[in-house]
């Protein structure tokens, strides 16, 4: 695709009528950034809490995963990169406009300070760990003395990270589908589910599980009313945004949507959740794992959905 | 409900007749709201016709009977069927939570091991889904859904069925009792 050839505002390949840039790599990657940003949410929450021993997976142990969730994530937006040796120019420049912006330099400060965090508990899950520098070890000793503070910037820039895998899309205002405030929210609250939902599955602790499981039944119907609301305001939106919702009532989207999203992704293991709760017993992965696979089916649906969606017809 | 005062539901069944009626409103439901009759052996069709057209595409073009299933408009697990079974499993997997059966077993005759329980039902299995494409249906889509709109391949596909089951379970009753 040569941008600098276009003559004409319409039929631009992989633009218009359909864009087409978008692959796995974005879905792959908003997904591993919102569970990310979902684990570190309840680290840092439970952390001010004092709550270390009681919630010790969601304090200590899942926040493991984040920096390879995070490192893969950054892989994936490396590979749809169509010119990858600039990606450096990103952070020549800030702009409070641009979500790119934000999430670059979000990503750039929750990264390292996720590595850092997990680093202050590699002692705890392998005793026998010894740094090989000593300034590693007095850093180690700063990083431990620092931990509630760390946790208050981490739930900052957690929060920050999962409105933003939404708001990547949002600002995107020539597709109707993602041109809504509702996104950046939604993606939030899906991203802290699929959080909730790895800790659940870690967990052994029966009490722990049982607080998660409250949590992220909460955060379901938050989720579903988001999701309501996103599809009540396309329809009382313009014909653009009308077209933009019928892909998921009737459209080529519905049954995927309807039946891995909002049935398997979501009633159906919030139904497991409820009876849980009610004494019965159910084997935690099925809930975690539904929970998981309905957000990235979402974020695949979202992404692809929304870059057929179009504003000139 | 706490674990303690619960009952113990799990070798509580429907009585089997009463099971029958339910399926038969289940199946009038069925009909009413996708307009077409249960089935299950497509969902495996469609599995495998999807599984074949990945692996080799070439060989599904050629074949008579894959590429009859085979369209560029839509994807072959884009069925009501597979949408169904997806269905069956959770709703099977909520009663088992619900009358305490949920765990991992392999049912069988004391006098066989698993293993052999296992190997025979696959062979059994494979001979089933090779049959149901030849019948053009299995014992849901062609002799329950068939029977219930009156269709003559239905009657015939249930006498079938049963009647090959009753001779060969008299073969194969070691297995069992």
């Amino acid at each position: 695709m040569k941008e600098e050839l276009f003559i004409s505002g319409r039929d631009i390949p992989n633009i218009d009528p359909f864009l087409n840039i978008w692959h796995w790599q974005i879905p792959i990657y908003l997904y591993l950034g919102g569970l990310a940003a979902g684990i570190l949410f309840f680290a840092g929450i439970f952390t001010i809490l004092g709550k270390e021993k009681e919630m010790s997976t969601t304090v200590k142990w899942a926040p493991f995963l984040v920096p390879g969730a995070l490192v893969i994530g950054l892989l994936m937006l490396f590979l749809d990169l169509k010119h990858q040796l600039f990606f450096w120019r990103l952070y020549t420049t800030v702009r409070f406009e641009s979500p790119m912006s934000w999430g670059a330099w979000v990503l750039m400060f929750i990264t390292p300070l996720s590595f850092i965090y997990a680093a202050t508990y590699l002692k705890e899950a392998v005793p026998s760990w010894k740094w090989k520098y000593s300034i590693l070890e007095s850093a180690e000793r700063i990083a431990i003395q620092y931990r509630r503070a760390l946790a208050w910037v981490l739930i900052v820039l957690a929060v920050i990270l999962g409105i933003y895998t939404g708001i990547l899309l949002s600002a995107f205002n020539a597709r109707p589908l993602w041109n809504n405030s509702i996104l950046g929210p939604l993606f939030l609250v899906s991203g802290l589910s699929t959080g909730t939902a790895v800790i659940m599955w870690m967990t052994k602790d029966h009490r722990e599980r049982k607080i998660m499981s409250r949590i992220d039944l909460v955060l379901i119907i938050i989720e579903l009313f988001f999701i309501t609301h996103m599809i009540m305001g396309m329809l009382a939106g313009s014909s653009v945004q009308i077209a933009a919702a019928e892909l998921f009532l009737g459209g080529q989207f519905t049954v995927s949507f309807w039946v891995f999203v909002i049935i398997l992704g979501l009633v159906f293991p919030a139904v497991l959740e409820i009876l849980e709760l009610a004494g019965y017993k159910i084997p935690v992965a099925i809930p975690a794992l539904l929970i998981l696979f309905g957000g990235l089916v979402f974020r695949f649906i979202m992404v692809e959905a929304g870059q057929i969606t179009r504003y000139l017809y | 409900m706490s674990e303690k005062t619960k009952k113990d539901f799990s070798n509580h069944y429907l009585n089997p007749y009463f099971g029958g009626v339910l399926l038969g409103f289940v199946l009038i439901l069925t009909f009413y709201i996708t307009g077409r009759g249960l089935g299950a052996s497509g969902a495996a069709k469609s599995t495998v016709v999807t599984t074949i057209n990945s692996v080799a595409p070439g060989y599904a073009k050629e074949s008579h009977y894959v590429s009859q299933f085979i369209s560029d408009d839509e994807h072959p697990m884009n069925n009501w069927l597979v949408f169904e079974v997806l269905g069956v499993f959770a709703g099977a997997f909520l009663s088992g939570i619900l009358y305490g059966r949920l765990k991992p077993k392999v049912e069988h005759s004391p006098k066989i091991t698993s293993r052999k329980r296992l190997i025979v039902a696959l062979i059994g299995g494979a001979l089933f889904g090779f049959g149901s494409q030849v019948a053009r249906g299995c014992t849901s889509g062609a002799a329950l859904s068939g029977m219930a709109v009156l269709s003559f391949g239905g009657i015939i596909t249930m006498m079938g069925i049963f009647g090959s089951a009753f001779l060969f379970s008299y073969i194969f009753r070691k297995n069992w009792i």
